[in-house]
């Protein structure tokens, strides 16, 4: 017997009880529905995720830290000079796996402000180099040069909300060549970054079904979830917002003008002023941790073998994230996976109801010359095909269930229907239904021809 | 050589510690193209002798061969193959899936024995012009009379081109005047040259059969040309 047939059977003999298939099938139904509901949830924050982690650097931007000094070096740590900007001289000398180095220098609580208008925020001393290492993009004018650096020039690149947070009154513009204080010195603005969101919101803004990002963003309470933890509701990601508020200016002005460092252009006139942090990229990510050595021997070099610094890298970080996405992932599967099972069982108890009722036909059929075998094919595709049926029935289901999980969560990082997952639902419940037929089946192709004739 | 033949066939069932020995020593050969019948009464053996030629059952010693095959130590698997192949089934209660038209029903020996569906469709409707149903092949069993469905079942029993036909008490549950037409398809069928053995424990029925075949107690008590042999 072939296996098309058995399925033709399998299907009449499911229409000759709707009733009670629909109902073994419910199992089945619920199971898939809640698996591939979960799996495009799951996917939904992953990508989030993804698209945030990309958004403040990626895995390539590695910091330098300082660190305390390991025992042995307690005595003499105070010969090295600590992070300094001829660190980052030297990286961009001679680390050629190194696509990008910036030294920073920080003023975290700078007055910023322009005629009336004041805002209190972090204005960062850097290199060109900054820009690409922070996935900045410059959406108007241009960014920091290395002239600017050279020349200690004052001159700033600000962010889309110091836009608006200075001209309250045209947040859209972009206000080339006028000039804004810090910390009471002026500065001309040179350029101005583009404004920093998740993927979706741009799209949606795009298509216009929302208000732009200015009106948005005031009205939208900072900070809270949209990550694993911040569940379905989770407003903005608050380092969209630091990231749309920076302010850099060349390092050489923040030393010369805040930091009152002796420094003309970039010649050390005296003992270096320290970093408030020392950024690079990786070039290539497959040779990270080659690039991780070749940058270590420069600094140790630089520290006169002092090992005061150390690397710190989004790794464990990202490993983390995804580590929390698998996991959610996994137990909502596993819980999912248990409705499944219990589905299976209901499919086996109908099943072994089914044989009984059927043990004449079963006996009839050997008579006229099926094998165990047949039988055996024949209940486990019937069983498979309430696997299939239930499969299908869930993937329909779990959309009605997904538009209501959108409906009533606008803001949460939208399902993703991935092809991977509805094939694997609808996979486990066909593996569900043909497992939950085994038994049955087996049992049934064990029935002994002449008592199943003598049967009933 | 003939299409069976047994030798010194015995069957046991045990019950608990009860030993019954429902076949006892059977010597039988049936040649091609005979029409014959076993009788004898209730509990005398008829219907596990039947299904051991009808290759439901194996002996438990002695031997058995069917057109020179020897089944007595076949394997499950074997048996059907054997049964799909060489044996047509006629039972009493017609043993017809009821939720199957009449056409399916006559269709299903030859699921199990992979023929074409195109195929099937032509041979199970030439064995129902054979029983006179053509009328009727979209119907179910249960919308059939009586005597309607053991005809579907002796279709079913023809489709596959048996070695040999084995009915037991076909008409056992029709009144006699259907019972009558049953067994005159019986005879026709014979006389173009099938094998039949039919059980009853009916003489008059035996005697209609030119071989009859009398067991009391699992033994053959006689085996003996009928009136109807010579006729
Ligand atoms: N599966 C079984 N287990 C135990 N004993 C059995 C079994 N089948 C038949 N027997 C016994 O074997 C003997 C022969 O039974 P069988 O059914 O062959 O009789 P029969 O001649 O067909 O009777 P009837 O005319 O009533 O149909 C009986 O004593 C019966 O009880
Ligand atoms: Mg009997």
């Amino acid at each position: 017997m072939n296996l098309w047939l058995g399925f033709l059977i399998g299907l009449k003999e499911i229409w000759a009880h709707k009733f009670r298939s629909f109902l073994t099938m419910s199992g089945v139904i619920l199971g898939v529905a809640s698996l591939l509901s979960m799996f495009s949830l799951t996917a939904g924050m992953a990508k989030g995720m993804r698209e945030y982690m990309q958004q403040v650097g990626g895995i390539e931007r590695v910091g330098i830290n300082t660190q305390e000094v390991p025992a042995e070096e307690e005595g003499y740590w105070e010969i090295s000079p600590g992070r300094t900007v001829a660190d980052a001289e030297i990286i961009a000398r001679s680390a050629p796996l190194v696509s990008h180095v910036t030294p920073v220098s920080q003023i975290n609580n700078a007055a910023i402000q322009r005629t009336n208008q004041t805002f209190r925020g972090e204005v960062a001393g850097c290199w060109p180099d900054f820009i690409p290492i922070n996935k900045h993009t410059v959406a108007a004018g241009r960014g920091l040069s290395d002239l600017d650096v050279e020349r200690g020039l004052r001159v700033c690149v600000i962010g889309r909300l110091a836009v608006q947070k200075l001209w309250p009154e045209r947040p859209k513009d972009d206000p080339i060549g006028e000039t804004i204080r810090i910390n009471d010195r002026p500065f001309k603005v040179v350029g101005v970054f583009e404004y920093y969101e998740r993927e979706e919101d741009k799209r949606r803004r795009e298509l216009g079904a929302k208000a732009p990002p200015v009106n948005r963003l005031s009205s939208r309470p900072g900070g809270g979830g949209g990550g694993i933890g911040g569940g379905r509701g989770g407003g903005r990601f608050s380092p969209f917002e630091r990231k749309n508020l920076t302010v850099i200016i060349p390092i050489s002005t923040m030393f010369w003008e805040f930091k009152s460092a002796n420094m003309v252009g970039k010649e050390d006139q005296g003992p270096q002023l320290k970093l408030d942090a020392l950024t690079f990229q990786v070039a290539d990510t497959n040779r990270f941790e080659e690039t991780l050595e070749q940058v270590h021997s420069l600094i140790e070099t630089t520290h006169r073998g002092i090992h005061d610094f150390t690397f710190d890298t989004r790794q464990e970080w990202f490993d983390a994230i995804e580590q929390n996405v698998r996991n959610t992932r996994m137990s909502g599967g596993l819980i999912a996976g248990i409705s499944l099972l219990v589905g299976g069982i209901g499919i086996t108890n109908i099943m072994l109801a089914s044989i009984t009722e059927r043990i004449r036909e079963i006996g009839v059929r050997r008579a006229v010359g099926a094998k165990g075998r047949d039988i055996f094919v024949q209940i486990v595709v019937e069983s498979a095909v309430i696997g299939v049926i239930g499969g299908l029935l869930g993937l329909v289901a779990s959309t009605g269930i997904m538009q209501i999980l959108i409906a009533i969560s606008p803001e949460a990082n939208a399902p993703v229907v991935e092809l991977d997952s509805v094939l694997i639902s609808f996979g486990f419940a066909v593996v569900i239904g043909v497992f939950s037929g085994i038994y049955p089946a087996w049992k049934a192709s064990r029935l002994d021809p002449i008592e199943a004739l003598r049967y009933g | 050589m003939p299409l069976i033949e047994l030798r010194d066939v015995t069957r046991r069932y045990l019950i608990g510690e009860q030993e019954i020995l429902a076949l006892n020593g059977i010597n039988l050969d049936i040649a091609q193209g005979e029409y014959a019948s076993i009788i004898g009464p209730s509990g005398s053996g008829k219907s596990t002798l039947m299904h051991l030629l009808g290759c439901l059952d194996t002996p438990s010693s002695g031997t058995m061969h069917i057109d020179g095959i020897d089944v007595s130590r076949a394997s499950g698997n074997r048996l059907a193959e054997l049964r799909n192949a060489k044996i047509g089934f006629v039972f009493q209660n017609f043993n017809l899936l009821p939720k199957l038209t009449v056409l399916q029903n006559v269709e299903l020996p030859m699921i199990y024995s992979g023929i074409s569906a195109q195929e099937r469709n032509k041979r199970a409707l030439h064995a129902i012009e054979r029983v006179e149903l053509m009328n009727r092949i979209k119907n179910t069993p249960l919308q059939l009379s009586g005597g309607q469905m053991q005809r579907v079942a002796i279709a079913r029993a023809l489709v596959n081109r048996p070695k040999i036909i084995f009915a037991d008490e076909p008409t056992g549950n029709l009144d006699s005047k259907t019972g009558a037409t049953i067994l005159q398809m019986f005879r026709e069928l014979s006389e173009e040259g099938s094998t039949i053995v039919l059980v009853t424990h009916d003489n008059k029925i035996a005697a209609e059969t030119p071989r009859r075949i009398e067991i009391r107690d699992g033994r053959i008590v006689e085996d003996a040309l009928t009136e109807a042999a010579f006729a």
